[in-house]
């Protein structure tokens, strides 16, 4: 999942806004004629429901053909199996420039990054948190801190840009936010220029080293390497907190949730942060789920392949935590972490903090099409136990909670605030 | 796990819906008795003295999902009269195990945490269990029945339903001129759904006196997975514990 939206926010980030105004070549015509075949033939066989909510496939195979017949430009045809994709009214059909898939096949060479995390707050791009001995923290960046530029450009013009494009999109949070770490992400070892505003509404410029991102590289199988790290702490006595970047490496996941709760004692009431986490493997949902749920066959929802529906079935640990769990969310929690905290609330076993979650919850993939353009189709469905889809909805929050620049500055985190409000409230 | 029904119970598998076909094909004068038919298999992969000279034995492997570059090796303990230990690494995943002592089945894993099988899936699990389960198939299964032929990878197999006294039943496809087990269908009947298991056995080499596929592949839930099996041996001294329920399931059985 989180492929997925890296894809789409690179698509976002790299693509120029002039289009390819050439008029077509005879190959660059059969090329895209052979494209337009290959997406449509793809969803007719392979889309969840072979039925495809009762759309006349053919039907709109027959009306946009002869339309991408009459195409002039690139552009054009681009849109035309856009158009086509859109029919099914489904996030997560799209295609992709080739100019932004190509992107894609640099594989390490955005690895590092200066160890920053990002939100964008009212349009600005804003530091939320620093990495502890990051080239950032050596250099005195502080959670608050507005970036204005990256690399000597500015960022407001792309974000404007990606503002007007997903407005409507839950995604929008998530690829804006991309937008930035990408910028700020290169080979590790090489220098990224970031002027700042800092506290005092001083600017800051500064070149930071790229460095190897925070914790472990995990691998699985033909998903590329990514940084596992998870942290853990007291938030005030009786109150744990937990919080891992993505969801991976299963035994040291569960062990941190394992430890976390046995350390957190006369618990008396626990936080899982998965603010910033794309997902991983969306069993996990299903065995995290297991430290809080005492009652054997529930489950937190549904995922609908062509031929199969699988059960996401919560086994029950032997001794789980009962008492009152808060799950933190925001724009950029996607996939398994949807997952995880939608089939929590729906069974009404959690309650969840932040902002809409990024609605991309569903499985899919990304091929090459003949033209050179990137296709990224979903395979299954997911249904929250609830009853409804979480792809393009998200979870949305009990309690909507937002960060706020000032309030970083502060050095305070309103979403943990008020989850530890609520916990506070609640009878042991 | 049942040496020749290997891979069933990684796919956590049951039977395969076949009644209303096997039914009708079934009652062709020509085919031989379900009965004679997996007899003829265990003559051809040892007979019943070899079979009855082994007690325990422990299996590794390897398996492979080709299409996401995900592998792992097996380790598979299996002892009279029903206990069995199946232990799966997978990188990246970490241990999935499963076993049964006889009486409780369960599985445990990082990634889901403990479950102690219950109904079909457990009574599946129970019956893959069994030691020499292909030499005693006739207290597993309340009915067998020849329900036709079929042609499989070009090889004329007899094909045999097998329906067990709990859960559904199971397609098994012989070689008619090896008489060996080529291929086996079920519809595996899980906690996170039903789904249909295809495995086909290949690669039969003598481990001992007893004739073994080394080469399993198994598609379900639309993965299909590779199984190779490197080492067997029998008789061999298993540790104590090693059928012992793990605390994670006794812990959930007290709760009970």
């Amino acid at each position: 999942m989180w492929f997925r939206i890296c894809v789409l926010a690179l698509a976002v980030a790299c693509a120029g806004p002039a289009a390819d105004k050439n008029t077509l070549t005879p190959a660059a015509r059969q090329s895209n004629a052979d494209s337009f075949e290959y997406v449509w033939k793809t969803v007719r066989d392979k889309h969840w429901d072979p039925k495809l909510g009762g759309l006349d496939w053919q039907a709109v195979h027959d009306e946009l053909r002869v339309k991408l017949d009459q195409s002039t430009t690139m552009e054009e045809a681009r849109q035309i199996m856009q158009s086509m994709l859109e029919r099914l009214k489904e996030t997560h059909f799209h295609i992709v420039p080739a100019e932004a898939y190509e992107e894609l096949d640099k594989p390490g060479s955005r690895e590092g990054n200066p160890g920053i995390d990002v939100r964008i707050l009212e349009g600005q791009a804003v530091v939320t948190s620093v990495d502890a001995d990051s080239p950032a923290a050596a250099r005195g960046v502080k959670p608050g801190w507005q970036i204005v530029r990256v690399d000597g450009k500015e960022l407001a013009p792309a974000l404007g840009r990606i503002q007007e494009s997903f407005a409507k999109s839950t995604l929008l949070d998530l690829i804006r936010t991309r937008a930035v770490t990408s910028r700020l992400s290169g080979a590790a070892g090489t220098p990224v220029k970031a002027d700042f505003v800092n506290g005092a509404g001083k600017p800051v410029a500064l070149s930071l080293d790229r460095a190897r991102p925070r914790g472990i590289m995990a691998r699985l199988g033909y998903l590329p390497p990514m940084y596992f790290w998870t942290e853990s702490r007291a938030i005030r006595p009786g109150i744990g907190y937990v919080r891992f970047d993505i969801f991976f490496e299963p035994e040291q996941l569960m062990k941190a949730v394992g430890d976390a709760l046995k350390s957190c004692g006369e618990c008396r009431g626990f936080i899982i942060d998965v603010r910033g986490n794309p997902g991983g493997i969306g069993a996990l949902a299903m065995g995290l789920a297991g430290w809080f749920m005492d009652r054997q066959g529930l489950q937190l929802g549904n995922m609908f392949l062509r031929a199969n529906t699988i059960k996401f079935v919560v086994f029950p640990r032997p001794q789980p935590f009962r008492g009152p769990l808060a799950i933190l969310v925001d724009g950029c929690s996607a996939s398994t972490s949807e997952i995880f905290a939608g089939g929590l609330k729906d069974l009404a076993r959690a309650r969840i903090f932040g902002t809409r979650t990024a609605g991309a919850a569903l499985p899919s993939v990304f091929e090459k099409l003949p033209n050179g353009d990137g296709f990224q189709y979903a395979i299954a469905n997911y249904i929250s136990q609830g009853g409804k889809p979480l792809e393009g909805i998200g979870v949305i929050p009990d309690e909507e909670v937002k960060l706020t620049r000032q309030q970083l500055l502060a050095g305070q985190d309103s979403v943990v605030d008020a989850a530890v409000s609520w916990i506070l409230k609640q009878k042991n | 796990m049942n040496r020749h029904f290997a891979g069933r119970n990684i796919a956590l598998a049951a039977a395969v819906l076949f009644a209303t076909g096997a039914a009708r094909l079934a009652a062709a004068d020509d085919l031989p008795k379900a009965e004679t038919i997996l007899d003829k298999f265990i003559d051809a992969t040892g007979g019943k003295a070899a079979y009855q000279k082994i007690h325990n034995e422990m299996t590794t492997g390897a398996m492979t999902i080709a299409a996401n570059g995900i592998s792992g090796t097996l380790t598979v303990y299996h002892a009279e009269p029903d206990k069995s230990y199946t232990e799966i690494n997978i990188e990246g995943v970490g241990k999935l195990m499963e076993g049964t002592d006889g009486k409780v089945a369960w599985s445990l894993s990082a990634i889901q945490g403990p479950h102690v099988k219950e109904g079909e899936e457990k009574a599946d699990a129970l019956r893959t269990g069994r030691f020499n389960g292909e030499l005693n198939w006739r207290d597993l299964y309340k009915q067998v029945q020849t329900a036709g032929t079929e042609s499989v990878d070009g090889k004329d197999c007899y094909k045999v339903v097998l329906t067990p006294k709990e859960g559904n039943p199971l397609t098994h496809y012989y070689d008619k001129q090896s008489s060996l087990l080529v291929k086996s269908t079920q519809t595996a009947k899980t906690a996170m759904g039903e789904f249909p298991v295809e495995q086909t056995l290949g690669e039969y080499r003598k481990e001992g006196e007893i004739l073994l596929p080394h080469k399993v592949m198994q598609k379900a839930a639309g993965q299909e997975i590779a199984i190779t099996i490197d080492t067997v041996k029998y008789n061999v001294d298993i540790p104590k514990d090693r059928f012992d329920v793990p605390d994670e399931i006794k812990a959930l059985l007290n709760k009970k």
